[in-house]
């Protein structure tokens, strides 16, 4: 056994002992305040989850792939898998207990483009490596339906002037508990684009910790939340500027219909030095049921001293005058609307550049508003 | 066309109109003059179907039809139009998207075939040129970022394009430069027709200059208090309201 595998089993080892001692998150956890994940799953059923299933419906000749159930893996999977440090205690988990996942690497100067469907329940692991210069489009779908856990751990490393672009669209499962942990790093010059679409589960949470670690890193996080009746939803980001002149924007519209509930945490730390840095976040939340809840956090940790720092939350119903407007026009009540509804989550949205993941989301998007509307059971 | 009688409405509970009646005919303008918190606009909104308006006692009839009974968006398709004082901004929906979808709610409301992208085009172009709208000011979402006057002719412009059988007009001339309110005026003055009426809504005389009435009326405390020709305009722009008030009582 070489040393790069013993280290992994070491890690691996010591996220199953992090899990052993914090358990599953609960509310009395701070992190976990809006989203009880012990009322829907205990330590077993996620030790026991078993292996998420997955297929790769697209990956380009350029990106190097490994099945990290088979056999003997190449030295960079060993050497990085589960090497980012993350206190995330669903992360150790999927660390610890995946037996299904992948890896994927974009060699220097290469960039390529993924598409993979996570099809099942369960756990499933991801690490994937983008070397210097390197790009890559990463397109992630959940399908709606889903019964039970799934736990999906991931870990990227974005190199020195590379760019990747990371859309995952989770589409409803009222029965499923739909967990997405990212830990990430970017390098000087690289950036990490985020596009998610949020359509809410029994329990729904992407967590992103992201640290950018070279000057002149970027994050790009933009994201909608569409739920029906009966649907939870939580994206809880953490943005660390470790770099000077860094910068970050976050743009998350929800709109949140019927009985569900909808949560945005960002905390954004600007680290000792990191001046220069610059960030943005901004949550908003539509709230259309009577008994729709939305909370919005964002939360600043500043330890240099010239930073731009700027953000803003907003909860609201569809505006009356701009209702009224469309009305008198001639527009039905229910499309004015779907209208202003539309118009509202079109700012995240339009941040996505790529005319294929766009099209796709606002697909999502528009397949998802009657519920989230009310006008279907 | 228009039948209003003895027409009280209340706003939160408030009386602003306390016994209005008008009656307007096809081909006719009439200009409704009154001092601030008289309820002019009070009239604009409860005509154009607004929530929260609620008429309490009397009737207005159009077209031999309970107006009051209508939703907003079934008065817009049964011809009735109101440019409204403040235009809503709606980010997220372009101008151009915007009058197609409500061109083709109204024709679809009353039975007609939708218009094509091109077509809606086409006709809005026709009435964008004489407004002076131009193609960036339909790219750009719906009134966010344009000037005062700007907004006001985007008014005009679906008034034209939507061809209602009786335009309201509250307040179009107000926070207008001269030469923006020739230009409405403009607009105004060439969708008039005999089978259209129109109700024009100002504070000032200076508007009815441009677009001359064939009745103007004296709105106070939420009655009608005086009526009379074109005239009637001067002598209020030369007496002052609180003059005509008097004498009225």
């Amino acid at each position: 056994m070489n040393a790069a595998l013993s280290r992994l089993d070491a890690r691996r080892a010591e996220a199953a002992e992090q899990f052993r001692t914090l358990g599953v998150p609960h509310r009395r956890v701070e992190a976990w305040k809006y989203s009880d994940l012990r009322v829907v799953a205990d330590a077993g059923a996620v030790s026991n989850a078993g292996a998420a299933r997955w297929t790769i419906e697209h990956c380009s000749d350029d990106v190097e792939f490994i099945d990290l159930s088979s056999g003997t893996l190449p030295d960079w999977v060993r050497t990085h898998l589960g090497a980012l440090k993350s206190d995330s205690v669903m992360g150790s988990a999927s660390l610890a207990f995946a037996q299904s996942g992948f890896a994927l690497r974009v060699p220097r100067g290469k960039s390529g483009e993924v598409r993979v469907n996570f099809a099942s329940v369960g756990q499933a692991r991801v690490l994937i490596v983008l070397e210097d210069g390197a790009s890559l489009s990463y397109v992630e779908a959940v399908p709606s339906g889903l019964e039970g856990l799934q736990n999906i751990g991931m870990e990227v490393r974005v190199g020195e002037n590379a760019h990747f672009t990371h859309a995952r669209t989770a589409l409803a499962s009222v029965k499923a508990v739909q967990i997405a942990d990212i830990v990430a790093t970017v390098a000087r010059s690289g950036s990490y684009r985020l596009y998610s679409g949020a359509f809410g589960a029994e329990l729904s949470r992407l967590e992103l910790k992201l640290s950018l670690d070279g000057e002149g890193a970027e994050a790009h996080l933009a994201g909608v939340g569409v739920l029906a009746d009966g649907t939870h939803s939580d994206v809880t980001t953490h943005i660390v500027h470790a770099s000077g002149n860094t910068r970050s924007t976050q743009l998350f519209k929800n709109v949140a219909g019927g009985k569900s509930r909808v949560i945005y945490q960002g905390k954004i730390t600007v680290a000792k030095g990191a001046n220069g840095s610059d960030s943005r976040q901004t949550a908003k939340a539509l709230l259309l049921g009577q008994r729709a809840e939305t909370d919005l956090k964002p939360e600043l940790e500043i330890f240099a001293d010239d930073v731009k720092c700027a953000h803003g939350a907003a909860v609201g119903d569809l505006d009356v005058d701009s209702l009224f407007y469309l009305r008198a026009r001639g527009i039905p009540e229910h499309e004015a609307r779907n209208l202003l509804i539309r118009a509202f989550l079109e700012e995240a949205v339009s941040e996505i550049a790529n005319d294929d993941i766009r099209a796709a989301l606002w697909k999502a998007v528009e397949d998802a508003l009657p519920r989230a509307m009310g006008s279907h059971p | 066309m228009l039948e209003i009688k003895d027409l009280h409405v209340a706003v939160g509970g408030k009386e602003i109109l306390k016994g209005l009646s008008l009656s307007v005919n096809a081909g006719e303008v009439h200009a409704i003059m009154g001092p601030n918190g008289s309820g002019k606009s009070t009239l604009s909104y409860v005509l154009a179907g607004r929530a929260g308006y609620d008429v309490t006692d009397g009737s207005i009839t159009y077209n031999g039809e309970d107006l009051n009974a209508l939703a907003p968006e079934a008065r817009a398709a049964k011809g009735v139009f109101l440019a409204m004082q403040y235009p809503v901004e709606i980010p997220g929906v372009t101008t151009m998207t915007f009058l197609k979808t409500a061109l083709n709610a109204q024709r679809r409301a009353r039975g007609e075939s939708d218009l094509d992208a091109l077509n809606v085009l086409k006709r809005v172009r026709e009435k964008a040129a004489t407004l002076k709208v131009s193609e960036e000011m339909l790219r750009r979402a719906l009134n966010v970022g344009f000037s005062g006057g700007e907004k006001k002719r985007l008014e005009i412009l679906q008034m034209a394009l939507f061809e209602p059988k009786l335009a309201i007009l509250d307040e179009t001339d107000s926070g207008l430069d001269i030469d923006a309110l020739k230009l409405v005026a403009e607009g105004v003055n060439a969708v008039r027709s005999p089978e259209r009426a129109m109700l024009v809504i100002t504070h000032y005389q200076r508007l009815l200059n441009y677009i001359v009435p064939d009745r103007v009326h004296v709105l106070s405390a939420g009655r009608i208090i005086r009526e009379g020709g074109k005239e009637l305009a001067h002598e209020l722009e030369a007496k002052g309201y609180e003059q005509i008030v008097k004498d009225a009582a």
